[in-house]
């Protein structure tokens, strides 16, 4: 009689429990949805690379590209590579793409074309 | 551990995609909803193509499952016959495996794409209770090729937002499989024992 209680309770507890978790990951599940449907930018992360970047934050890619110093051409390196191999920390990475960034939207004139057009004209939708 | 992962996977694509599911399926805790939704936004920009992506992910996956399954027949039986022999209760895992037998196949269809984090389990028990292994691989094929056209198909969609579309499937699924636990628990707890106790609360 007494095992089988303190088993219940025990098992009411879990159940507390369960019903918790559920409940922290729903509000996380709104605060998702309401992250994405805000269109709000993406931290840069290390996985990430330039290409993924300028299509997260809309601009074109040779503007990162010079913002670190790298030829205008496709570059498939995440920035955890290009950090090691510039010997630019990610804050600092992080800090020049940003800073590009900011420096291309609204308050700022569009950016200009590309500096020397290797690939010709491919598919830029990035006209506004 | 994180970041290095995801790190060969931009830089290596399909191979390292195909060994990242093997690894996930197994059960190593990994981030592959952040994964697929990744290369759904790849394919976006034109660095991948579709569907050797869904190829590439969809058999890692089934191979890893393949694993666990494996894991659980012919590592875990053993054992648990070793174990039934000495304590006993060989008619209690009898009765698990008819059971496991007539419910199983929900749980591991489900399990590879709406309740991911329970798929490791579910190889493995599913091994364990001789589950039919062609209709294993049939339903694990489905499930996985399933989960990959989802996941990859919304990072394609929504390209620009890998990380919150990710979490949000990732909070979603936890969401999901904690109701069901609330639900299964809730209903033994105070479905069934009314006639036993009257009530607590």
């Amino acid at each position: 009689m007494t095992p089988n209680r303190t088993w219940r309770k025990a098992l009411i507890a879990l159940f507390v429990a369960i019903v918790a978790f559920t409940g922290y990951h729903a509000a996380r599940t709104v605060s998702d949805a309401i992250y994405w449907n805000a269109h709000r930018d993406e931290p840069i992360e290390p996985w990430m690379t330039v290409g993924y970047v300028a299509h997260s934050y809309h601009v074109p890619p040779h503007i990162l590209h010079a913002a670190l110093g790298l030829p205008p051409r496709p570059d498939r390196r995440p920035l955890a590579r290009i950090s090691r191999d510039s010997g630019l920390s990610m804050t600092q990475i992080e800090a020049k793409l940003t800073n590009a960034i900011v420096h291309v939207r609204p308050p700022y004139p569009p950016p200009g074309p590309p500096p020397q057009p290797i690939r010709p004209s491919r598919s830029s939708s990035a006209a506004q | 551990m994180t970041n290095q992962l995801l790190e060969l996977l931009t830089t290596y694509g399909l191979p390292a995609l195909f060994g990242a599911m093997v690894l996930a399926a197994v059960g190593m805790p990994f981030p592959s909803s952040l994964t697929l939704v990744a290369m759904g936004s790849f394919v976006a920009q034109g660095e991948l193509s579709f569907w050797p992506v869904i190829f590439a992910g969809s058999a890692g996956a089934v191979v890893g499952d393949q694993i666990g399954y494996a894991f659980g027949r012919y590592g875990g039986r053993p054992l648990l016959a070793a174990v039934t022999k000495r304590i006993g209760g060989a008619d209690k895992v009898k009765k698990a495996e008819a059971y496991s037998r007539k419910w199983a196949g929900w749980g591991i269809f489900f399990s590879r794409w709406l309740i991911g984090p329970l798929g490791p389990w579910i190889n493995v028990t599913s091994g364990l209770t001789k589950y039919p292994w062609a209709r294993f691989i049939l339903l694990d094929v489905a499930g996985e090729v399933l989960w990959l056209l989802i996941y990859v198909s919304l990072g394609r969609a929504f390209s620009d937002q890998v990380q919150t579309i990710a979490s949000l499937l990732g909070n979603l699924t936890w969401v999901i499989v904690g109701l069901l636990a609330a639900i299964l628990l809730g209903w033994k707890l105070f479905g069934r024992s009314r006639s036993v106790s009257d009530d607590t609360g």
